[in-house]
């Protein structure tokens, strides 16, 4: 057998019955290294450092640039980065990724500090295939693989082709979910995708990016006329921020898809890196629908969720995904919701509004104000300026809480709220009738207890890690 | 027990009120903290640099303030109750910004007796439960360390044979 150089069909299969996919090369044992080209992406990737050291040193060393700056190009240009991809080459030589005898991902690397990596699938999280911005100029993508307990650690295969890495992320789940058979990668029915125009749109007709940009026009304009340059910075500082958000998440959301598979909703954005998430239908705890004011010309309307955290994840939320859908009309957001809450029906709800009494609490939004509940979830209404209904299935009710300020007391007003995981959403029925309030309170705890008693819905794949953290 | 809770939502239930130790022990740390602001007070006439009127004011105002919280401290603690129903626990407080929380026991993920310096020189601790979400409020100080024990414990049983997935 070949231990280097063209792919060998007889170490492939494991005698198992598929491939293990790859263009890398493979040797006598069906261990696979990742693709070649790996270097040079590593090495091409350090460039830009280089750039920004030489911009950092061209601003402070002004004028003298002459030989040193020279040295300093070469440096940055091409020492660096000659370096980095002599150093990945050596990491290429040594990084080795195969399903071994019991069924388990394998992967072994180190050039000096030799490292086993053993990933069991019945404890699989999940397998993520992204693109860094420079990989994706060579087509390349990485895997990650988290597994449940390892808080944090993830292990990175860096590069395959695009399609290795989604064909062995299928594999992998394939076999994770106990089907050993080869497998193409889940198909994926898409649902929806974000116009790039329409997104970049509506993230400047936010409410806060539509008053922090009125709000500096407006300090210019008046900065203009007293002739002050006091009022310019201040511009530029409230004008900026706003600016600086709205690039931002043009870059994270941009070309957002939302698609349906097997294993879930799967999600992939982003300009710079395109990120996939899976959303489990189980695991999402609260989705709330928000309509801006000056989005409701255009119908659209945004919808956030509140997912709860996997077992070995932080509770800092840094991985949690809190937008199902950017931007969306009504019908996309119902449409989407309805693959995470399948028995839901928003527009169908009975709303029971709060009475007319919380006019004198709340004069805004208090015709807005109201609640309502089904078989399956409780939703809340509030928001004149910018509408929001959140909704909560009454298996994810964690507790429930009744609070009376010292106004809604003087009116017989109190609130009512359905916790949730830490997330975006709140669930929160605003200046109620207090004896009502009370009552929805108590009815929400009994129909919570009903509906976790039936719940089946965390169990969607066939194997649930041990360590189910509640 | 006889039903002094002060509170405004109902329950079926009786609540079981917390003990008058955390009166006084809340009494004694807004003390503690009026050092400070006498000390303030003091170093404010011994500089000499404002008017003796400043002074003056704001130790007419820290008195104030002073008995208004003293007798505050009173009615809050009277308004700390908790009812333990069959698939949950109620607890309720608050005077001004009052507050009910009912939480499954099937969700209660961990259930948490402190006590402060001040809280063990009295003899009370305070039980804490905690669930997935962050805002779950459902604190009751005030308990008796054997009261506070046999409360977590009791929790702790029916949590685990009710508990659920997330």
């Amino acid at each position: 057998m070949p231990a280097s150089g063209s792919p060998s069909s007889i170490g492939d299969d494991f005698g198992l019955g598929f491939q293990l996919p790859g263009t890398g090369t493979v040797d006598e044992q069906g261990r696979r290294r990742v693709h070649p080209i790996t270097p040079l992406v590593h090495g091409a990737s350090a460039m830009p450092i280089g750039i920004f050291i030489v911009i950092v040193m061209g601003i402070g060393s002004g004028a003298a640039f002459g030989l040193a700056g020279a040295a300093l190009f070469v440096v940055a240009f091409v020492v660096l980065p000659v370096v980095v991809a002599g150093w990945s080459y050596l990491v290429w030589r040594n990084l080795w990724y195969w399903f071994d005898a019991d069924g388990d991902f394998r992967v072994d690397s180190g050039v000096v500090t030799k490292q086993e990596r053993r990933v069991q699938l019945s404890r699989l999280q999940s397998v993520d295939v992204a693109q860094p911005l420079i990989a994706r100029l060579f087509s390349m993508a990485e895997l990650t693989v988290e597994v449940a307990g390892a808080e944090g650690s993830k292990l990175k295969l860096q590069f395959l082709t695009l399609e290795d890495a989604r064909a062995l992320r299928a594999t992998i789940l394939a076999r994770a979910a106990g089907l050993r058979h080869d497998t193409t990668e889940a198909p994926e029915a898409a649902i929806t995708a974000v116009a790039p125009r329409d997104l970049a749109v509506s993230l400047l007709l936010r409410s806060s990016t539509a008053f922090l940009l009125l709000l500096s026009i407006a300090i210019l304009t008046v900065s203009f006329l007293t002739g002050g340059i006091g009022g310019l910075l201040v511009a530029l500082v409230t004008g900026g921020i706003p600016i600086l958000m709205v690039v931002s998440e043009f870059i994270k959301y941009f070309n957002f898809t939302v698609s349906e598979s097997p294993d879930g909703l799967r999600l992939r954005f982003g300009l710079a890196k395109t990120e996939a998430r899976t959303v489990p239908p189980g695991r999402v705890q609260a989705i709330e629908y928000v309509e801006p004011l000056l989005w409701r010309r255009q119908g659209w309307v945004r919808v956030r969720v509140n997912i709860a955290g996997m077992g070995g994840q932080d509770r800092q939320g840094n991985k949690e995904e809190t937008l199902l859908l950017p931007v969306g009309t009504m019908d996309v957001a119902h449409a989407v919701v309805a693959r995470v809450f399948p028995d839901v029906d928003v527009e169908a709800l009975e709303w029971r509004p709060a009475p007319r009494r919380s006019r004198r609490r709340s004069f805004i939004q208090w015709s807005r104000l109201a609640v309502a509940w089904d078989d399956t979830v409780l939703a809340a209404r509030s928001g004149r300026v910018t509408r929001r209904v959140s909704v909560i299935p009454h298996a994810r009710t964690q507790s429930v809480r009744l609070t009376q300020g010292p106004w809604e007391r003087s009116l017989q007003l109190a609130s009512m709220h359905v916790d949730t995981t830490p997330g975006p959403v709140k669930v929160s029925a605003l200046h109620l009738d207090a004896s009502f309030a009370d009552q929805v309170a108590h009815e929400q705890v009994t129909r919570a207890l009903h509906a976790r008693a039936a719940d089946r819905s965390t169990r969607w794949a066939a194997d649930e890690p041990p360590d189910d953290q509640a | 027990m006889t039903d002094k809770v002060n509170t405004a939502f109902t329950s079926e239930d009786p609540w079981t009120p917390v003990s008058p130790k955390l009166v006084t022990a809340r009494r004694i740390t807004l003390a503690l903290a009026y050092v400070l602001v006498v000390a303030g007070i003091v170093i404010l006439v011994v500089a000499d640099r404002v008017p003796t009127w400043v002074p003056v004011a704001v130790a007419v105002a820290a008195v104030v303030v002073f008995e208004w919280l003293w007798w505050l401290i009173g009615r809050r603690v009277r308004s700390f109750g908790y009812s333990e129903r069959g698939d949950d626990l109620l607890v309720t407080s608050g005077i001004m910004f009052r507050r009910l929380v009912i939480v499954p026991y099937g969700r209660m993920q961990l259930v948490d007796v402190k006590a402060g310096p001040i809280d063990r020189w009295f003899g009370i601790t305070t039980v804490q439960l905690h669930t997935a979400a962050a805002t779950t409020d459902a604190s009751i100080p005030g308990l008796l360390p054997d009261v506070a024990a046999d409360l977590r414990d009791r929790l702790a049983r029916r949590g685990e044979q009710r508990s659920a997935g997330l």
